[in-house]
């Protein structure tokens, strides 16, 4: 609008303020780039390019079973190295974006004979969407706001942890391209809601199409457009432009969406869904009202509205209540319940609970991944209320459920992230326009010169700040002081200043871990140790085992077996089937005769268990192990109970006061099994166990039907093979202990007495059948 | 009768070269030699002295490995009394492979002849499984007598061991055991192609791992790099490990796995840069490099310690800078780079696969080896910037020892000015992003004029 304004003044000027402010969005947009793909790398910087955790594992070989076989290969790919024995179909149970984008980068990159390895995509994916995230985010703040507030939004997302949380380095996971894809599309969104045009529509469905491909999280948007719609129509602020964007986006995103094999009939078949259906329906009902008010008089149209609404109304509830109870539409699942009842997964799956990224947040949790954010982006929110408009009741809304939901759980922190930065970045904007404008001025030259003063700033060009200042000094008395002026621009500079440090320190300390490689600082002379233990053990699964051996673990470690060691596994990070987790679960608290039977019946060849003991590693098998017991009991009631694993006080612990199913358990043997021969220092006692600062309780015992097959330098990773029949220890006696009866002896030196035996003959006694005769009959 | 006295000697001549191996007046006059088993390799070494009956001179002189050693052989050279190496035709027989050499026509009445042989995996562990704590112990069949075509008058026979530990050896008189060498010999007169098989079992816990499969592709820049890299296969081929593995007596005891690998050393070359070791999981954090003199030594730990039957696969990667080894002289150029490098002492290379890229745009290549290989069909490799791709020279050799470290040479053609297609091509390409942009950014393409409708809201 001030553009338009100055083009009527001067157009001369107007190209040469254009060509700067292009250059300076270009450049602040670049540096954003820079900065986000830069503070991202600190774990290869420290570590090396390697995939981090646990699901990127299993999406790193994916992708790379994808780059060599194909996609269509992909999409029909059986995965029996998974699940055994009940394999999983990958292709129809991924999301298969993340997979086809470094695919294709990687497929591009070979094209021009650029030889970059698939793994090095996967590991720096994630960061060069976040400067596209960045770039969509400016988009659309610019949409909602004004260019200002865009590029301040789209520096503050291009570093924040809660972003980086989710897309450094190595952490190749859906979210890192699916944030992208969410920006994209409600800026195409907002685009085609101020336009009305169906290009821009179209091209939100595409984009919500590549959404869909990549994560799960697309619900939100499905369910926040058409919460947009409706509070808009809510608000009276129907219009063909509304009608237009958002019929062609649920069309055509409805049928995009069905494409991806994962998600199928969903979107017409679940809960989840409806709403989107049923704005659509309201939407078009709306339409017609309006069209017939056109057309009708006020008395007949008064008529309709209440006997055609009330009726309409009731049938669509009708039918929805009657599709769902006829099972036709799918009520909500598990995980969506547990988002309105913080408690429900906690009662009926706690699968769902045992993920610690599943737990409500903490107040703590906002404040370490926004920092200065959180504060300033209700400021964002009340400017957005004061002047609204049709896309700032959308942005509202965004906020409001993102902020809900992010308090529900600590995961959805991500999809609260992007909109506490766009309404951060139009807080700030807004609040430097009061602090850095200059007081109105007659000279209108001033005025355009200000129009962006946080872009100004950047722009090094001292030659025409110094006047200004000049000019400020002699307006001294009007309006706010320049002092006052001055110090809350360098107030706010300062918080800024200490944001980038936060998210620096965060984005270094906390996020930067790629947890399968540890690393610690000597107390002495601060070197530096690494703990590779994790792949020193998958490498010796992978080198040293059968290639068709099965490795029986908690789910945990699933995918990075399969990713790191290539063996088969029973249960992984999928979780897709309880029972067979419970069943594991049950193995592992099962004493070790009862577990052997579990394992034969699985066909396990090997065990491997995660243990901190000999190093204080927290999150290993024993500190999980409540877990365990609570899913196998959620199967098993009768075998396996919790609080059988528990002190007569309620205390879990693994010294001799502990429970003796727990002492006895093949999990606490396979963990403990020789550590207490182990002194860990001189001084300190045999079995001291540095994770739960206790001496073990059950310390000489010995392995019957599994042996110890290896174990990683530090103990972290044991594997041990399961012995086959045969191969048992049987009870050692001593050779003079033992009993040999005499009359089965034969000896061979009389040969005259020798009895000539027939193997198998049946020995015939007179009056009675023979024992062979008596089996078949 | 002068014509008659040359036909004569051309006979003689022509008939003592055909049936050399036949001339029954050479005599083995004295034979010494040492047997090394102190590794997992069987170094034989000979120092042969010669007698001709009819004092005539020497000129040929065969060379006899029984046909069962004949497939272990890796390596083999001979050389005279003036360390001149003497050059091998090798015949195979059903019984023996025949190596025959020329000697030089010297006029020395007892001539000497020193012959290295390396056999691997001539070593048989036995027991062939064993536990953790329990030492490795071999079997070695041998020939207490040298076996030659030729009558020997007097010999003798030391064999090095890897300890003092013989669990049996074969007596065969006089035969003495002192230490960590056994002795035969001396013995006298022994007919030709006599054969008198031994056999020592003894305890040898030196590392036993064989290179399954090695493959070193050397990448060469002219813009003064060469990248090599190694893929390597390693199998720890001694005795099979026996029951479990345990972390606690392994640590507990640092002899404990006397038999098993924990670290060896690599040798790099001196101006080698940018060293990497990894594997499919990643970089191999456990490995230290030293900087020596006239080397680059790596200490490279495996992930894990190799137990018998146990095995590791890793890539090891450097650069060198090309002044070292390509040279050139115009247009024409040669590499002159080993063929095998070291991977660890006393190794075994089961087979190995060479790949040399040379830059694109090279023409009549000629690969010239030390011994002869299996040469593979050229291929093209295409990485940064490449249209035509690059020509790859592969070649491949299977049972190598230390001793075939070795250099080749490659001669190519290489103008100059090809050098400057790849900046010129990023130069071109970027020129034409630019135009692009310039021309695309005061184009409108839109219908209609979209902007003012924009800025009603």
């Amino acid at each position: 609008m001030t553009e338009t304004l100055i083009k009527s003044k001067n157009p001369n000027r107007v190209t040469s303020h254009a060509g700067i402010s292009s250059l300076i969005v270009f450049s602040v947009l670049l540096m954003c780039w820079i900065a986000g793909f830069a503070s991202r790398l600190f774990a290869v910087i420290r570590f090396e390019s390697i995939i981090h955790e646990f699901d990127p594992w299993f999406n790193y070989r994916a992708t790379a079973y994808m780059v060599q076989h194909g996609f269509y290969k992909f999409l029909n790919w059986f995965d029996e190295r998974a699940w055994y024995p009940l394999g999983r179909i990958v292709g129809g149970t991924v999301y298969p974006g993340l997979m086809i984008t470094s695919g294709g980068i990687h497929w591009l990159l070979h094209l021009l004979h650029i030889p970059v390895h698939i793994r090095d995509i996967c590991v720096f994916l994630a960061p060069i969407f976040s400067g596209l995230t960045a770039i969509s985010t400016y988009l659309l703040t610019k949409e909602l706001w004004n260019t200002g507030a865009g590029l301040f939004a789209a520096s503050f997302i291009a570093i924040v942890p809660g972003y980086i949380s989710r897309s450094v380095a190595g952490s190749y996971d859906n979210e890192g391209i699916a944030i992208f894809a969410l920006q994209f599309t409600y800026y195409l969104w907002v685009k085609s809601v101020k336009t009305g045009s169906i290009f821009w529509a179209a091209s939100a469905a595409l984009s919500y199409f590549y959404m869909v491909s990549a994560w799960g999280g697309y619900v939100f948007i499905i369910n926040l457009i058409p919460l947009h719609v409706f509070v808009l129509l809510i608000m009276n602020r129907y219009s063909h432009r509304l009608f237009t964007s958002y019929t062609t986006f649920y069309i055509l995103g409805l049928i995009c969406s069905m494409q991806i094999p994962f998600v199928g009939f969903q979107p017409i078949r679940t809960s989840e869904h409806m709403a989107a259906s049923g704005v659509f329906a309201l939407l078009v009902a709306v339409g017609a009202l309006k069209h017939l008010q056109t057309v009708l008089t006020k008395q007949e149209f008064k008529r309709l509205f209440i006997f055609g609404g009330l009726a309409a109304a009731a049938v669509v509830f009708l039918t929805v209540v009657g599709l769902t109870m006829a099972g036709v539409i799918a009520p909500w699942s598990g995980r969506f319940y547990s988002l309105w009842d913080t408690g429900y997964a906690k009662i009926h799956i706690p699968i769902i609970a045992s993920v610690s990224e599943h737990q409500p947040t903490t107040w703590f949790s906002f404040f370490f991944d926004l920092h200065i954010l959180v504060c300033t982006f209700p400021v964002g929110l009340w400017y957005a209320i004061k002047k609204i408009n049709d896309e700032r009741v959308f942005v509202v809304l965004y906020a409001i459920s993102a902020v809900y939901f992010a308090g529900v759980m600590v995961r959805l922190m991500l999809t609260l992230t992007p909109v506490v930065c766009i309404l951060a970045g139009v807080g700030f904007s807004g609040l430097l326009e009061v602090f850095l404008k200059e007081d109105q001025q007659p000279v209108n030259k001033e005025e355009t010169e200000n129009e962006e003063p946080t872009e100004k700033k950047l722009y090094d060009k001292a030659g025409k700040i110094k006047p200004r200042k000049h000019d400020s000094n002699k307006s001294e008395n009007k309006g706010l002081g320049s002092n006052v002026k001055s110090m809350v621009v360098i107030a706010i500079m300062m918080i800024l200043m200490m944001f980038a440090v936060h998210c620096t320190w965060v984005t270094s300390n906390a996020y930067s871990s790629p947890s399968i490689v540890l690393a610690f600082y000597n107390q002495g002379d601060g070197t530096r140790n690494i703990l590779d233990d994790f792949r020193e053990a998958y490498y010796w699964l992978s080198q040293n085992t059968n290639d068709d051996a099965r490795v029986m673990s908690w789910w945990d470690y699933g995918y990075q077996i399969a990713g790191m060691a290539n063996r088969t596994t029973l249960v992984d990070n999928n979780t897709w089937n309880n029972s067979h987790i419970a069943l594991v679960g049950k193995a592992m608290s099962s004493p070790e005769e009862k577990a052997y039977e579990i394992m034969t019946s699985l066909d396990v060849d090997y065990v491997l268990v995660i243990f901190g003991g000999v190093i204080g590693y927290s999150g290993d098998d024993i500190n999980k192990f409540l877990w365990m017991v609570r899913i196998a009991e959620g199967e098993h009631p009768k075998d396996i109970r919790e609080s059988d694993f528990f002190t007569e006080r309620g205390e879990f612990r693994v010294d001799n006061e502990g429970a003796p199913a727990l002492l006895n358990c093949l999990m606490y043997k396979l963990s403990y099994y020789r550590f207490g021969d182990l002194k860990l220092d001189y001084r300190g006692p045999a079995g001291y166990d540095r994770t739960r600062n206790a001496v073990i309780g059950n310390k000489d015992f010995d392995l019957t039907y599994l042996e110890e097959a290896y174990t990683s330098e530090h103990w972290l990773v044991r594997i041990y093979r399961v012995k086959k029949p045969h191969e048992f220890n049987r009870p050692a006696l001593k050779t003079d202990e033992r009993v040999v009866s005499a009359s089965e002896y034969i000896t061979k030196k009389t040969s005259k007495r020798r009895k000539g035996v027939i193997k198998n003959r049946p020995t015939v006694i007179k009056g009675k059948r023979t024992a062979t005769k008596e089996k078949t009959n | 009768m002068f014509k008659l006295n040359i036909l004569a000697f051309l006979l003689v001549v022509i008939i003592s070269t055909v049936f050399s191996a036949i001339d029954v007046e050479i005599e083995n006059k004295n034979i010494d030699r040492t047997i090394d088993l102190t590794s997992q390799l069987v170094k034989v070494s000979y120092k042969i002295t010669l007698e001709h009956k009819s004092k005539k001179a020497i000129t040929n002189y065969l060379f006899l490995i029984p046909s069962v050693d004949c497939d272990k052989l890796s390596y083999v050279s001979a050389r005279d009394s003036a360390k001149k190496e003497l050059k091998l035709t090798l015949s195979k027989t059903a019984e023996e492979c025949s190596y025959s050499m020329t000697l030089p026509n010297s006029q020395i009445p007892n001539p000497v002849i020193y012959i290295e042989t390396i056999f691997s995996k001539a070593l048989q562990p036995y027991p062939t499984e064993i536990t953790q704590a329990e030492r490795q112990l071999v079997r070695y069949f041998g020939n207490a007598v040298f076996y030659s075509p030729f009558k020997t008058s007097s010999q003798k026979t030391t064999i090095h061991l890897a300890s003092r530990n013989v669990e049996s050896f074969t007596q065969v008189k006089p035969s003495v055991h002192s230490d960590t060498q056994i002795v035969y010999g001396p013995y006298e007169n022994i007919p030709a192609k006599t054969q008198n098989e031994i056999v020592v079992h003894y305890e040898n816990n030196s590392p036993f791992m064989v290179v399954t499969r090695l493959e070193r592709t050397i990448e060469v820049s002219h813009w003064g790099n060469v990248a090599v890299e190694e893929t390597i296969d390693i199998l720890h081929s001694g005795a099979l490990l026996k029951g479990s593995f345990s972390r606690y007596d392994y640590q507990k005891d640092s002899r404990s796995g006397p038999a098993s690998v924990k670290s060896y050393k690599t040798i790099l070359p001196a101006s080698a840069t940018g060293v990497y070791y990894r594997d499919t999981n990643g970089n191999i954090s456990t490995s230290a490099m030293v900087t020596l003199k006239d080397s680059v030594e790596l200490d490279l730990r495996p992930r894990f310690p190799l137990f018998g039957g146990w095995r590791t696969h890793y890539t090891i990667g450097y650069n060198v800078p090309s002044f070292e080894y390509l040279f050139h002289n115009g247009d024409s150029y040669m590499l002159k780079m080993r063929l095998i490098d070291h991977v660890f002492d006393d190794m075994i290379v089961d087979e190995l696969v060479t790949k040399i890229i040379l830059p694109e745009g090279t023409k009549n290549l000629k690969l010239i080896t030390p011994y002869s290989v299996e040469r593979q069909p050229d291929t093209l490799h295409f990485t940064y910037l490449d249209i035509t791709g690059r020509p790859v020279i592969t070649f491949r050799k299977t049972n190598l020892v230390e001793n075939h470290i070795n250099d080749f040479n490659i001669k190519y053609n290489f103008s100059r000015i090809m050098m400057l297609q790849e900046p010129l091509l990023v130069v071109v390409f970027l020129y034409l992003f630019f135009l692009f942009v310039i021309i695309w950014m005061r184009l409108d393409f839109s219908i209609i004029k979209e902007r003012e409708r924009l800025h009603k809201d």
